[in-house]
């Protein structure tokens, strides 16, 4: 039986390609991504290693703050007298202060190098004296020892054509920094970190320009011979005063914190990459319970002459899920095999992208393999086990009989009922999600819409039927007999269509999703920025939110005859009422010239460094009004009880700078260690056109490397442009998935090409030219092409509608169908489905009309 | 070329639905070559209903094919009307096909998508034109199928069906039909009527039919038989009756 099997195989090599080809990527996917996460994790936990080999103590805050945004546990610094301390302990060998901050490296051009708002941040350090302390390795020159000195990484130096000796300018905190490049270094023997760029300090100017003078992030420890870490960390942490809000700790369990982030961090790019990887499967789930179909159909005979000769039913079934298993480890293996070529673009693109990863090898886990193989095993033989069953109830007088190809029809009652319960059952998790109070919503959101996926799938074939006829309506008219035969064929087995379509579907729902859920997010963008910003430019430094221009920028800007007004927005995070969030800040003085941000109760001037503002709908479902207090959670000043001074109605959503919270500049200034502006908002003078003071404001700019003013519109689209990068990226694999399903409908086609091959003979004997068959294969190709991608739209709009529902407390509250874009899709829906058809219809015009006709 | 010469072919052409001349196929090479035919030379003139007969492997369906343009010879002509098919590519022996050749096959004649309506006028619907609404009903009616225009093939019989072919073979009005043992599937009772049909199809309407065929009451409806053995044609015989074919026939076996 086996051998039978394995040779039937054999003989049907291209089938047994085109199959094995959608779990083949649904398996690379799988495998890549886990060989991809495997490196980077393993890459960035060698360097945490690295960074912390010789350091025995760490001693830093010991509070505890968890903003929003997945951005890392952030300390309040500690002081510099605990320096002293420190050293004093018995046992300490070396301690050495160091602080991190925003800094940007100004290129030879003049040009800032990076790009923090969107790639890899671009840092600032201390240079320890100690190498123990230090995982910096100065390539050229030396290190910095006075104010006005930097050293750079090896990379930036590089991308910046900076050489030791160059005078260059590094943006920090304090505004523009001159400084003369004194060194290079290398992080060990890396040129660069994943992108970043570094810029090195002495201790001094380190505080200075990127932290507070006199405060430490961190201080470090080296313990003397035979001392070890656990028992330092204790005598040290006895010797610390109880008021210095200072913890120590071994560096074991810094590195150890460090590496679970990056595990964390990675966490959720592995879920998204996984998601694809499901995808794709479920892509190749519906190819092979197509293609097994449809060849299970065509062996009608063959099984009923295996059964008339002795086979039982389970000899039968065995075979065909063999065949299944056969093509499922092959599959994979060569999955497998394509991964690492993924894991290889991935790291490629990442270079791409500006966060180029540290040299390694690939790391290719045990486990990996055994998740990619039974993943894409599993997948064949579910999706091939009901194509058997099929096979085993074959008659043996089958083989007698001439085999008929008919059609299926709409699919069982159990079929109908059980598809309605899956879509009913995904529709309900989607709403209890959206609109009940649940533990976990979005959880609920994204299987609910698996749920709404397959129950669609299984509904497919009954709803099939309908569409087909609908959507080849005016085939007949357009294409004459070739169209109204090519509708005919996409409605004689609505469930191999329903199949095909449905693979196509699932990636061009997860198209729509996408693409209406950007589309809504500019929508609210470009409405609160019309309503609130009343202003007429935005200067913006480029920065992720821990960096910025330094607040003179606004007073310089304010000061300009050209200018009306001008303020600075800050940006931070801080967990207000036990919801981490960004929070924003202005200066009451300036900022209602600009911002129209409708204040309902109390007043703007009432802002102290004591207040904050609330947005009406917040105050209203959290019972706050003038006067109550909130309780807001600060990295630097931990808890602090603020009160609402002012009530607003309007929220500038999406970066812009009020949420659903604010402070005054004074509050900001009081628990927070940054003096960055986020952004500066300038209003023309009256009188002055918007050209002049443009040109005014850009004057002042010019000391400003890298930061521009943009008007509403580019403001506007600056913001939602921050997405691009990543959209371009989620339309490149969703590509993928639907590149497969194309194939899935050529295949299918193909396949039922051969079954047809009678009756495409008997219409070319009759007068049908090569032309017009060719046309009505195409047009049978689109008519399924298009149905799965209306059935991709109508799933990816009501997810879409769902998933904009339940961001409307992140700030996305219009909804927004984008139906050119989709209108366009379709169109390309269309188009592919012409594409897909090329190799079956071309096969089928060379049919040999004789042989055709002649079969019997 | 004078006005009496183009009248003379056109009268040639008349008299002649279709014709082959030192017709030649042959398979594979060397010592597995086959010569289905091997020199045929026949007339089928207008309006008359010819029967090709001959053992397993005596080329009469090769003869069939290649003189209906669904195949090529290897040297020799065929004609239908004055068209040399030697000298047609694809595209214009399809456009032939479908404006002037009519086909009867045993099986699988319909395409089980299409009404028995739609079955009946897919060639000229293929060449973009419209049946005229008379002769369409003239020979449905004929055919006995005017209740069935509006079923599928799987809803209909095997006669049945065979007689929706037979209407779409006289729908477009073609210069000749060919009919590839159009009864080998039916029982005797549906077979006859279909034989009927073609007579009457020869007889009222003028057609022209050859017909492939290995029984011999199928063969007694023609007007003449054309005999086949190993790609040559045997005998003739004009008028047949199924006993003088059967006697024929069973010449063959000797």
């Amino acid at each position: 039986m086996l051998w039978t099997t394995l040779q039937g195989l054999i003989a049907h090599r291209f089938r047994l390609v085109a199959t094995a080809l959608a779990v083949t990527l649904g398996v690379a996917f799988t495998a890549g991504t886990l060989i991809f996460t495997d490196t980077i994790t393993r890459t960035f936990d060698n360097l945490m290693g690295d960074i912390y080999a010789d350091t025995d103590v760490v001693v830093r805050g010991s509070s505890q703050f968890e903003g929003p945004m997945n951005l890392g546990a952030q300390r309040p610094r500690v002081d510099d007298a605990l320096l002293a301390t420190v050293r004093s302990v018995d046992g300490v060998e070396v301690a050495e202060g160091a602080v991190t901050g925003y800094a940007r490296i100004v290129g030879a051009d003049g040009e800032p190098l990076g790009d923090p708002a969107n790639g890899a941040p671009t840092f600032g350090f201390t240079w320890t004296t100690d190498e123990r302390l230090n995982p910096l390795v100065i390539a050229e020159g030396r290190p910095p020892a006075a104010d006005g000195e930097v050293v750079i990484d090896v990379g930036s130096a590089e991308i910046g054509r900076l050489a030791v000796g160059d005078t260059t300018t590094v943006l920090v905190q304090t505004g523009p920094e001159q400084v003369r490049v004194v060194g290079t270094a290398r992080f060990g023997t890396a040129d660069s970190v994943g992108g970043s760029t570094m810029a090195v300090f002495a201790a001094e100017t380190a505080q200075r320009v990127l932290a507070v003078p006199g405060e430490w992030d961190e201080i470090s420890v080296v313990a003397e011979g035979g001392v070890g870490q656990q028992e330092l960390a204790g005598r040290i942490a006895a010797a610390l005063p109880a008021d210095s809000g200072a913890e120590a700790v071994t560096g074991e369990v810094v590195t150890k914190e460090n590496q679970d982030f990056t595990a964390e961090t990675m966490g959720v790019f592995t879920l998204f990459m996984q998601f694809f990887a499901v995808v794709a499967l479920l892509v190749g789930a519906f190819m092979i319970f197509n293609t097994f179909s449809i060849t299970v159909a065509q062996r009608t005979r063959e099984n009923g002459l295996l059964r008339a000769l002795g086979a039982s039913r389970r000899q039968v079934l065995a075979m065909v899920l063999v065949e299944a298993l056969v093509v499922g480890v092959l599959a994979s293996l060569l999955g497998l095999a394509a991964g690492l070529g993924i894991a290889h673009g991935l790291k490629a693109l990442l270079d791409g992208l500006g966060f180029g990863i540290p040299a390694g090898g690939l790391v290719f886990a045990p486990r990996t393999v055994v998740v990619a193989l039974v993943a894409g095993t599993l997948v064949t033989l579910v999706a091939a086990l009901s194509p058997a069953r099929k096979a085993a109830k074959v008659a043996p007088v089958a083989a007698m009989q001439a085999v008929s190809v008919g059609s299926t029809g709409y699919g069982s009652r159990q079929r109908v009922l059980v598809g309605a319960v899956v879509l009913g059952a995904g529709v309900t998790a989607l709403l209890l999600g959206l609109f009940a109070d649940v533990g976990q919503p979005l959880a609920l959101v994204g299987l609910g819409t698996l749920g709404v996926f397959l129950g669609t799938s299984v509904l497919g074939r009954t709803v099939s039927l309908p569409l087909s006829r609908a959507i080849g309506a005016p085939l007949p008219r357009l294409r004459g007999l070739p169209g109204e035969l090519a509708r005919e064929n996409a409605m004689r087995n609505p469930k191999r269509t329903a199949a095909a379509a449905s693979a196509l579907m699932i990636g061009v729902g997860v198209v729509g999703i996408i693409t209406i859920f950007v589309a809504s997010m500019k929508a609210t963008v470009d409405q609160g920025i019309e309503r609130a910003f009343t202003g007429d430019l935005v200067v913006d430094a480029g920065a992720s939110i821990d960096g910025g221009v330094d607040p003179g920028l606004a007073a310089r800007l304010a000061a300009l005859p050209e200018v009306g007004a001008a303020t600075g927005l800050r940006v931070g995070p801080a967990v207000v009422d036990g919801e981490a969030l960004l929070i924003g800040a202005v200066d009451p003085a300036t900022a209602f010239e600009l911002l129209d941000l409708q204040p309902r109760e109390g007043s703007p001037s009432a802002l102290g460094p004591n207040s904050i503002a609330v947005f009406d709908e917040t105050a209203r479902e959290q019972g706050l009004s003038i006067g109550s207090t909130v309780p807001v959670e600060f990295a630097a000043t931990g808890t602090q009880e603020l009160t609402v001074a002012l009530v607003y109605g309007e929220e500038l959503e999406a970066n812009g700078p009020a949420g659903t919270y604010f402070l005054s500049t004074a509050a900001y200034e009081a628990n927070f260690s940054d003096r960055f502006d986020w952004q500066v908002y300038v209003k023309a003078a009256p009188g002055a056109t918007l050209e002049q003071t443009t040109t005014a404001v850009e004057g002042v700019l010019a000391d400003y490397p890298g930061v521009e003013a943009q008007d509403k519109a580019t403001f506007a689209a600056s913001i939602t442009a921050q997405l691009d990068p990543m959209l371009a990226l989620v339309y490149a694999l969703l590509g993928l998935s639907i590149f497969i399903a194309l194939l899935g409908i050529g295949n299918t086609l193909a396949l039922s090409i051969v079954e047809r091959t009678r009756e495409l003979g008997l219409l070319r004997a009759v007068g049908m030219t090569r032309s017009q068959l060719r046309s009505t294969i195409r047009w049978e190709s689109v008519v399924i092409a298009v149905q799965g991608t209306l059935l991709g739209l109508a799933l990816g709009v009501l997810v879409g509608w769902a998933l904009v529902r339940a961001l409307a407390d992140e700030g996305i509250d219009v909804f927004r169908v984008p139906v050119g874009t989709l209108a366009v899709v379709v169109l390309l829906g269309a188009l592919a489905g012409m594409a897909a058809a090329v190799l079956p219809s071309r096969r089928a015009a060379r049919l040999d009309v004789l042989k055709a006709v002649s079969s019997q | 070329m004078t006005t009496s010469t183009l009248h003379r072919t056109a009268q040639a052409a008349s008299r002649t639905a279709a014709r082959t001349v030192d017709a030649r196929k042959t398979y594979g090479l060397g010592t597995t070559e086959v010569r289905a035919l091997d020199g045929v030379t026949v007339d089928f003139p207008v309006g008359t209903f010819t029967a090709i007969m001959g053992p397993s492997g005596s080329g009469k369906s090769t003869l069939l094919q290649c003189t209906a343009g669904l195949d090529g010879l290897t040297s020799g002509s065929a004609f239908i009307g004055d068209h040399d098919l030697s000298t047609l590519n694809d595209r214009d022996l399809t456009v032939l096909r479908r404006d002037r050749v009519g086909f009867v096959f045993q099986a699988f004649n319909l395409i089980p998508t299409l009404t028995a309506e739609a079955n009946i006028i897919l060639p000229l619907r293929l060449a973009g034109r419209r049946p005229d609404a008379d002769w369409m009903r003239q020979v449905v009616q004929t055919l006995g199928i005017v209740d069935r225009l509006h079923h599928h093939p799987a809803e209909l019989s095997g006669g049945q069906q065979q007689r929706v072919a037979v209407a779409r073979a006289l729908v477009s009005r073609p210069a000749i039909i060919f009919a590839d043992e159009p009864t080998g599937n039916l029982d005797s009772t549906a077979g006859a009527e279909v034989l009927h049909f073609l007579r009457r199809a020869v007889d009222d309407l003028d057609q022209t039919i050859v017909m492939v065929t290995h029984d011999p009451t199928a063969a007694s409806y023609a007007d003449r038989i054309l005999f086949l053995a190993d790609g040559q044609v045997v005998d003739e015989m004009q008028q047949p009756t199924a006993d003088r074919v059967l006697d024929r026939m069973k010449r063959f076996g000797e």
